[in-house]
């Protein structure tokens, strides 16, 4: 995935004050870091603000990152779920509790979820169709547990191991299997039910 | 979850294997008592349906694509310099840091990086034009610094000269003139009249070329104590019993 010795090289020279290496880690991680955050807080606006404090957070403490310890992109999403985590303790209060129907992203037009559900009857454009069947999985991974939720972000959309999961959340590696088996799960009823509704 | 049997597999043992298997990694006879006990289970065999189909939705979801202001938002949030700027001078991965680069790294370039900020500009710009509306006001002209002589002992008349002029201004000054008058007029209206001030003592004659006596009297050995302590008591006072008396020492 990552080359230590470049990655390495890399954060020496960050972390001697060259501002161009900072721009290629940088370019190299904030599209990952983006999504993690995108996937997890649900907002694009979120996300953005979020992959910023990573990368603050990052550039803060990047002389603490030891590449004996393990790979560099599992540093940065331990960073980054830290701070997802940070952001959901922060954001309780203020956050959603209604129902899947209502609308979870900018991305889907203020539509609720269940108008969002394809047509069957009209068969729309095919690029359209897998936007919003894309929406509409974002949506209800949105409702998953956090602890569900990025168990499986971190396994089916970063595609991170499990070894590197567990170092990432701070769990055994049978916990993590556990919550991905489990996250899966509950995300499939959640879009059955959603479904099904609409059928 | 319930322990069923089937083909000899528990449920502990089927979770434990659920990854496994829908990752594609569990083969040959695992695999073969993992499916029978699929087909058996009525617990285990819907969530292995569940699972797999909320994984197969996971993978369809696309990669989503970061905002075009992102990378630049983070290096001004991080670095302070805009992009563009950085982009002209990335370089090729180095292999070797020379020690000019590094102080030039580590020193020189965040130095840079802040007088860059506009924020850093517009103070030393107001600072600039403050100091030299300042010396306008003050009379110091550019011109005259080139005649100035910086040896010591010209400091030192400059300083003196300075010092003095500072000095008769203050005193020319016709506030502080009347400031210090009127509060001498105060003073003496508040210092009483009878309390003069005490006439020097006349040493003209003093030929002893001794050290002035000091006076240290013993006040309470003095005559007019002991004439006061000895005054006689009459008749009728001195039949009266003795009473002690213990006061608080309070006094009004």
């Amino acid at each position: 995935m990552e080359d230590v010795q470049v990655v390495a090289m890399l954060v020496r020279r960050c972390i001697a004050g060259d501002s161009a290496a900072w721009e290629e880690i940088v370019q190299t991680y904030h599209r990952r870091i983006y999504n993690i955050c995108y996937r997890f807080a649900g907002s694009g606006d979120d996300a953005q603000d979020l992959t910023q404090e990573v990368f603050i957070k990052m550039y803060r403490t990047l002389s603490s990152y030891d590449p004996t310890k393990g790979a560099f992109v599992t540093w940065v999403t331990t960073i980054t779920r830290n701070l997802l985590v940070d952001h959901f303790r922060k954001t309780k209060q203020d956050r959603l509790t209604d129902s899947i129907d209502t609308a979870a992203s900018e991305h889907e037009d203020a539509q609720p979820l269940s108008e969002q559900i394809p047509d069957q009857s009209v068969p729309p454009d095919a690029q359209v169709r897998s936007r919003e069947v894309g929406e509409t999985v974002h949506a209800a991974l949105a409702r998953l547990s956090p602890e569900l939720r990025e168990a499986v972000i971190l396994r089916d959309l970063q595609d991170l191991d499990y070894r590197e999961i567990a170092t990432v959340l701070k769990v055994p590696e049978g916990t993590v299997k556990s919550r991905i088996n489990r996250g899966r799960a509950e995300l499939a009823r959640l879009l059955q039910r959603t479904y099904r509704q609409v059928m | 979850m319930p322990d069923q049997r089937g083909n000899g597999m528990q449920c502990n043992e089927f979770e434990s294997l659920l990854t496994d298997a829908i990752d594609g990694v569990l083969t040959g006879p695992g695999l073969d008592r993992f499916q029978a006990h699929v087909r058996v289970c009525r617990t285990c065999g819907p969530l292995f349906a569940e699972a797999e189909a909320g994984r197969n939705w996971l993978k369809g979801l696309t990669e989503v694509e970061p905002p075009a202001s992102l990378v630049t938002n983070i290096l001004a949030s991080t670095t302070g310099v805009d992009t563009q700027r950085l982009r002209v001078t990335v370089r090729s991965a180095q292999v070797g840091i020379t020690w000019w680069e590094r102080v030039q790294a580590s020193l020189l370039e965040p130095i840079w990086a802040t007088v860059r900020q506009p924020r850093f500009a517009m103070s030393f710009g107001m600072a600039f034009f403050a100091l030299s509306v300042c010396l306008a006001v003050a009379g110091v002209k550019p011109a005259d610094l080139r005649q100035v002589s910086l040896r010591p002992a010209s400091i030192r008349l400059a300083y003196y000269h300075t010092h003095a002029r500072v000095v008769r201004y203050y005193e020319n000054v016709r506030v502080v003139y009347e400031l210090e008058a009127f509060a001498q007029q105060v003073k003496r209206n508040v210092r009483p009249a009878a309390t003069a001030p005490a006439k020097p003592k006349d040493n003209k004659n003093d030929t002893t070329q001794q050290p002035e006596q000091k006076q240290e009297r013993n006040y309470s050995q003095t005559d007019n104590h002991l004439i006061l302590a000895s005054v006689p008591l009459g008749p009728s006072l001195r039949d009266l019993p003795v009473v002690s008396v213990t006061t608080d020492r309070r006094f009004v």
